[in-house]
């Protein structure tokens, strides 16, 4: 109930990009947006994040319109792993972790105890500790996305909202990162991500969310979302759908 | 009028250009004179001279070799710019730009100052490699050949020139201690043209201009993109080193008489090819028309600015060019 | 601990710099002298009380001044080859103040800092239009560098139409702390209140260096943070100009050797940057005065050799 949208547009330079959407994300789930390219899911998450406004319509968090809530609040509630980042110089992995905690810290940024822990514990997660005294312009692509994930646990918020967050990764490691989000979600957190991957959603999310051209076509458990139909209709490829035989969850194969 | 003047044929723009220049050349030799010289005197002083006239003979030895000079150093500069725009298909570059200019006038300056008894013809060499060395190392820096941005050459060009007017500008103070001797050098200016500047400046310019419309073909193709200009059968290699070659002399010789004069490289060949498009046979020639009216006329402008005075046309000419400069900077980022 | 010993290394580097200028120059002093020279009666009481130390104090004040303002500008748009100087700021606030001195030279000097300053935000303002704010490094560089050239060749030609004294044309045309004195300094003093607040922006630059999104969503607002930064840089170049001319590459490259001291957090870097900006001024302007007494050459030519081949390097650098 946390967070919903009602008839929200969005999209850039007075170009709507999804149109009209209503949606409410159930809590404690890991929620994956879908779709085709330019089908609007990191639009949509870019404004549930509060980086876009909409144009019309309005999102609403705990029954209140996002926009009118004050940042510093909303920056405790929900943390934002945006797909592309810039490379800061001279920045310790362990400071960028650190920056994680800036809504919490006063006007000069010092660290508590209790901080240092919530870092400390957000690189063990990502799987960055033994980084943590490099730099982040010294590190590959998929190390960066790993200490970028930790300074966004390290914000310690109930509400993750992540755009396509393995795409960088090493298979391994985003075997991991799924991992990581059934974790962390068991402990409560509710994750929102984009993912390119149908069959990786399918496997580690309880929750789908299918868009096409700025609109939502379905949404629900896997189970029930994944079907032939969807597919050709929404990618315009014909598939199958079998169980997987490890995780008994849904997958396709493109004919 | 514009328009239709862009409609006419090659020769006749030519012709119209050359009566123009004539007029010019004319204006300058009577206007603003401390000694009053009529329209025609000016015109009687050249064919037939009475040297018991004032005005006749400051016409003959002050204000004819100032109007040629003028006409060529903007002529060499503006067919200099458009070889550079040709060279590197860069619409921005020019001797000013690019810090070859910059380059030219520490050479000169160290020559001159730290070695004089080289004479008129050492300089001009020294200001042929100072500008050599700016030229290869904006090249290099600004990675022009293997198709860098067009921006990092400029701003590569911009901070050798800062770097080189450091340098000059610390060699002049040292050596002269006075700073308005430097900036009236700097902003350049051919108020002080002599026939003797003339003698020195006319053959290197003729080797140049001449060369430079030699190998007009050449700059067409290269214009087709470096792939396009070898299978056609250049050797690129050469072609550079020739242009980057045409272009050192010409910038040479128009520095070594009248200072650092700037934006002239950048503005006309965009005029001209405004005029003729962009076939460099007759680019090459109109730029040079152009050139030679714009730094005549601006010479003419700043004349009566702090008359009797003079205010070098080099400042004139880069409050000019600096908004086109801006103009082309803003339009080609959009 | 490093950034803490880096700190104190520099600041004893000032220190060290300050005691060698009040040394050296047309007539080198020893140590005695010149502790004599703070005594009223004492022979070299005018070298030091009234020249050499106003002027080290100037270049202390300016150099810091300068440094931070360029530190602020890299900070808030993220772009490693922006600084006030670069930009065209510094001689947009150059050109006001030219123009109040030489066509209107009865107005009082007291208006000098506050011609500049708008000269700086007009210049600043004028870039915005040109290049919007998303614009890549490279265009923005190059926007402001064609700026500068218009704003110095209008420069130059005041000069050239209205001359000033030499010296004095020097200053304006490449920055120079030369005859500046205690009337200066107190000039300069009330704008140092601008010092605290740029610090206080430090926690939400580290954010901004995050990217857009990551600032957002870690709450801070970017346009007003934005907004401040910016205009403190701008109130910060433009006081200096008035006093010391557009002394080039300062604001450039004060900023990068402290976050290769320091590292990019800005609690750390901006009093850093300070202090590198102190030590770089300090050091050019000895240079100038040292390198040929009587004849100086201004600190602007000197910072302009350090930091046009460094210009260089980061533009090759850059993406």
């Amino acid at each position: 109930m946390s967070l919903s949208t009602h008839n929200v547009s969005v999209g850039y330079h007075g170009q709507a990009i999804v149109k009209n959407v209503s949606l409410t994300l159930p809590e404690g789930k890991i929620i994956a947006l879908l779709g085709p390219n330019g089908c609007g899911k990191s639009t949509l998450l870019k404004a549930m994040a509060r980086i876009l406004t909409p144009m019309g319509g309005e999102i609403h968090w705990q029954g209140n319109n996002l926009h009118s809530t004050p940042s510093q609040y909303l920056a405790t509630q929900l943390a934002l792993l945006p797909q592309t980042q810039p490379i800061p110089e001279g920045i310790k992995v362990k400071d960028l972790v650190a920056y994680g905690r800036s809504p919490y810290t006063g006007f000069w940024g010092r660290l508590t105890k209790e901080d240092h822990k919530i870092i400390q514990q957000a690189m063990e997660q990502a799987g960055v500790t033994e980084l943590s005294e490099q730099f982040v312009s010294e590190l590959s692509g998929g190390q960066r996305q790993r200490v970028w994930l930790a300074m966004t646990l390290a914000q310690d918020t109930p509400y993750l909202l992540l755009d396509e967050p393995t795409t960088y990764m090493d298979l391994n490691h985003q075997v991991e990162l799924m991992n990581l989000f059934k974790t962390l979600n068991e402990a409560g957190k509710t994750i929102i991500t984009v993912l390119h991957d149908i069959n990786q959603a399918a496997r580690y999310c309880n929750h789908l969310v299918v868009m096409k051209a700025g609109e939502i076509i379905t949404q629900g458990e896997p189970e029930s979302v994944l079907t032939k139909e969807l597919l050709e209709s929404v990618f315009s490829v014909t598939a199958q759908i079998h169980t997987d035989p490890v995780a008994h969850t849904p997958m396709c194969i493109v004919e | 009028m514009l328009n239709r003047f862009k409609k006419q044929s090659y020769l006749v723009q030519c012709t119209a250009l050359l009566a123009v220049l004539c007029l010019f050349i004319w204006l300058s030799l009577f206007s603003w004179s401390i000694v009053p010289v009529s329209a025609s005197q000016a015109i009687t002083a050249l064919f037939q001279t009475d040297k018991s006239i004032i005005a006749h003979s400051i016409v003959l030895d002050l204000r004819l070799p100032r109007a040629l000079i003028a006409c060529t150093v903007g002529a060499c500069l503006a067919v200099a710019g458009a070889i550079m725009q040709g060279l590197t298909r860069n619409p921005l570059a020019s001797p000013s730009v690019l810090g070859v200019n910059a380059g030219a006038a520490l050479g000169m300056a160290t020559v001159t100052i730290l070695a004089p008894s080289f004479g008129l013809f050492g300089s001009s060499v020294a200001a042929m490699l100072g500008g050599a060395v700016t030229w290869a190392l904006v090249m290099v820096l600004g990675s022009a050949w293997r198709g860098g941005e067009h921006g990092r050459l400029v701003l590569a060009g911009v901070a050798i020139s800062a770097l080189c007017a450091a340098f000059t500008k610390a060699i002049l103070i040292l050596h002269e201690d006075q700073a308005s001797a430097v900036l009236t050098w700097l902003a350049g200016t051919v108020a002080n043209a002599r026939w003797g500047h003339w003698h020195q400046l006319w053959p290197m310019a003729l080797i140049g201009l001449v060369g430079a419309q030699l190998i007009t073909p050449t700059l067409n193709l290269l214009n087709l993109g470096e792939d396009n200009a070898r299978s056609l059968g250049i050797k690129l290699g050469w072609a550079r080193i020739l242009c980057s070659i045409l272009v050192l002399i010409l910038v040479a010789a128009a520095l070594s008489v009248a200072g650092s004069i700037a934006f002239i490289g950048l503005l006309v060949p965009h005029m001209a090819r405004s005029l003729v498009g962009h076939d460099h046979r007759k680019l090459l020639p109109i730029s040079a028309m152009l050139g030679a009216l714009l730094l005549l006329a601006a010479d003419i402008i700043s004349r009566p600015i702090i008359f009797p005075l003079e205010t070098p046309a080099g400042a004139i000419l880069a409050l000019i060019g600096a908004p086109f400069f801006i103009y082309m900077v803003s339009r080609r980022n959009r | 601990m490093k950034t803490l010993l880096s700190s104190f290394l520099l600041a004893l580097l000032v220190a060290f710099i300050v005691a060698l200028s009040l040394s050296l120059g047309a007539v080198s002093l020893s140590f005695e002298q010149i502790l004599s020279g703070f005594d009223a009666s004492s022979e070299f009481y005018f070298t030091i009380h009234e020249y050499r130390l106003p002027r080290s104090i100037l270049a202390i004040l300016v150099g810091g001044m300068m440094a931070l303002s360029g530190a602020l500008v890299q900070g808030v748009i993220r772009n490693p080859l922006a600084s006030p100087d670069v930009l065209g700021v510094s001689q947009g606030a150059g050109l006001a103040a030219v123009i109040l001195m030489t066509i209107f030279p009865s107005v009082s000097i007291f208006w000098l800092p506050w011609a500049a300053l708008s000269g700086g935000i007009i210049a600043a303002l004028f870039l915005w239009f040109l290049c919007g704010s998303h614009s890549g490094a490279i265009k923005l560089a190059i926007t402001g560098v064609a700026m500068a050239a218009l704003y110095s060749s209008a420069v130059d030609f005041l000069m050239l139409t209205k001359p000033l004294e030499v010296n004095n044309a020097l200053l304006w045309l490449t920055g120079s702390l030369w005859g500046r004195g205690w009337n200066q300094i107190t000039m300069l003093l009330p704008w140092l209140v601008l010092i605290p607040f740029a610090f206080s922006l430090a926690k939400r630059l580290n954010l901004i260096g995050l990217g857009d999104d990551v600032a957002t969503s870690l709450g801070t607002s970017i346009s007003m943070t934005r907004l401040w930064a910016l205009t403190i840089a701008v109130g910060l170049t433009a006081s200096c100009v008035s006093i010391c001319g557009p002394i080039g590459f300062l604001g450039l490259i004060a900023p990068h050797l402290a976050r290769r001291l320091v590292g990019g957090r800005h609690q750390v870097l901006l009093p850093c940057t300070m202090l590198v900006g102190m030590v770089i001024l300090l050091l050019a302007d000895l240079v100038a005065r040292i390198i040929n007494p009587p004849i100086e050459l201004s600190a602007g030519i000197m910072t302009a050799i350090i930091g046009a081949p460094y210009f260089l390097w980061l533009l090759f650098k850059v993406r």
